[in-house]
């Protein structure tokens, strides 16, 4: 049995934020317990590369710890901003493209639509969404992870497998409106 | 353009970033002026972001954990690292201008440069030690990440949540378990225990006596999430915590404060 951190777990990810801000360190280490796997998991999908994904693991949080005044969770979800910064980091890595061409994310909003505060909320969803892409034909699924773990566009897609552009948005289009249709039934 | 996108899916389709061209400069446009748009763009970005969930579960090594913690210690970088680089070239330049000079007072500075050495050897076999101390540590950590995520994985791992029983302390745990691997997971929260009490996490199982699955360490409410190996292959009727006298019981001894059949 592991020992406690001085940081009340029933925390929320706003009251743990707010602790940030004062620079509490244990509130940074317990958002890193709630999110790090999840984060770590996208980013070795995206680079497979277990170096680069900690490098950039590391400064996700490194930011959150120096940024967390900037997020604001009335307007949104701690774990849709922090997966969205690191895919985006992760995409640009891969691009090799300048890391500051994603900065700009550091202000967008992202609603998720459940909470996903403790460990078992995430292995719900996990469930949830693998089910729910489980659903889907073969090529829209490729042509959607395509896109979400290799930054691709419509275009790149179309020319990475040969299918015709007009297939490929198809494709994309109908894979989102399941996942939409799924993730929120 | 500056009218609104057409079709719902097309935020979806821009948080996804598979957009170029004139569709995607026509939504960036038309967001700064419209804040309908911008929280349906929002709500896009989040349904795009849980499809990180369908990366497969890869935990990070403990030691970024680490790093993260004293990176935050770290103040920003200063002109110090070059200072430092260029003194041995300084030092270099004053030996060579006095080596013919200067035999003995080289003796000398040898003998001190041997001393320093051996200082230094002793120093770093320390520091060798305490770092093999705490890769141990680390792979141990790690392998209980590993154990956490094949729990977290597997199909035939079941979900229990204990309710509080009427009268009692208040709280809500919830339980991960996989007889075949012989392993729980528990994490939620529960009233701090009465003085020289402790709670304790029990597996009720189909039969035989109950099995404890350790003891609530903490007298200040909440619990961190926390695994316990069990017996393998016993099947679990039920999850109960009970208040115990400080440190716990072989078997339980004092009332049900929360319980929780396996359905």
């Amino acid at each position: 049995m592991s020992g406690h951190t001085g940081v009340d777990l029933r925390a929320t990810d706003a009251a743990l934020i707010q602790k940030i801000v004062q620079r509490d360190e244990s509130a940074l280490a317990a958002l890193y317990d709630r999110y790090a796997a999840l984060l770590s998991s996208v980013l070795n999908r995206i680079l497979r590369d277990t170096q680069a994904s900690e490098e950039i693991l590391q400064d996700v949080f490194f930011q959150l710890w120096r940024n967390a005044a900037q997020f604001d969770p009335s307007r949104g979800s701690l774990p849709g901003w922090l997966a969205v910064i690191a895919r985006n980091r992760a995409i640009s890595r891969l691009r090799r493209q300048h890391p500051s061409e994603g900065e700009e994310l550091l202000e967008a909003t992202v609603i998720v639509p459940t909470n996903l505060e403790n460990a078992v909320a995430q292995q719900q969803m996990l469930g949830r969404v693998k089910s729910a892409l489980e659903t889907l034909p073969t090529e829209q699924r490729a042509a959607l992870e395509l896109a979400y773990f290799e930054g691709l566009t419509h275009n790149e897609i179309a020319s990475r497998t040969g299918d015709p552009l007009g297939t490929v948005k198809t494709r994309i289009r109908s894979a989102v409106e399941s996942l939409k249709r799924n993730l929120l039934s | 353009m500056n009218g609104h996108p057409t079709r719902p899916e097309d935020f979806d389709l821009y948080a996804l970033g598979v957009l170029e061209g004139e569709e995607k400069a026509a939504i960036e446009s038309h967001l700064p002026t419209c804040a309908a748009c911008a929280s349906k763009l929002a709500e896009a970005r989040g349904r795009i972001a849980l499809l990180a969930f369908s990366a497969p579960r890869v935990s990070p090594s403990p030691a970024v954990k680490e790093r993260l913690m004293r990176r935050i210690h770290t103040p920003p970088e200063s002109s110090s690292a070059q200072i430092t680089s260029r003194e041995p070239e300084r030092d270099a330049g004053f030996f060579r201008r006095w080596w013919g000079a200067v035999l003995v007072p080289g003796g000398v500075a040898l003998a001190i440069a041997t001393i320093f050495l051996w200082t230094q050897n002793a120093r770093l076999n320390r520091e060798l030690a305490q770092q093999r101390e705490t890769m141990q540590q680390q792979q141990k950590q790690l392998d209980e990440a590993r154990h956490v995520a094949a729990l977290m994985e597997a199909k035939d791992t079941v979900h229990v949540s204990l309710a509080s029983q009427p009268g009692m302390p208040k709280g809500d745990v919830r339980v991960m378990y996989n007889a075949k691997m012989g392993m729980a997971m528990c994490d939620g929260w529960v009233e701090p225990a009465p003085a020289n009490k402790s709670y304790q996490l029990w597996l009720v199982p189909m039969e035989g006596k109950p099995i404890s699955a350790g003891v609530i360490a903490s007298s200040t409410g909440p619990i961190n999430p926390w695994t316990v190996k069990i017996p393998q292959g016993v099947a679990a009727k039920a999850f109960a915590v009970t208040l115990e006298p400080e440190g716990g019981m072989p078997q339980p001894t004092g009332p049900m404060v929360l319980v929780g059949p396996v359905t």
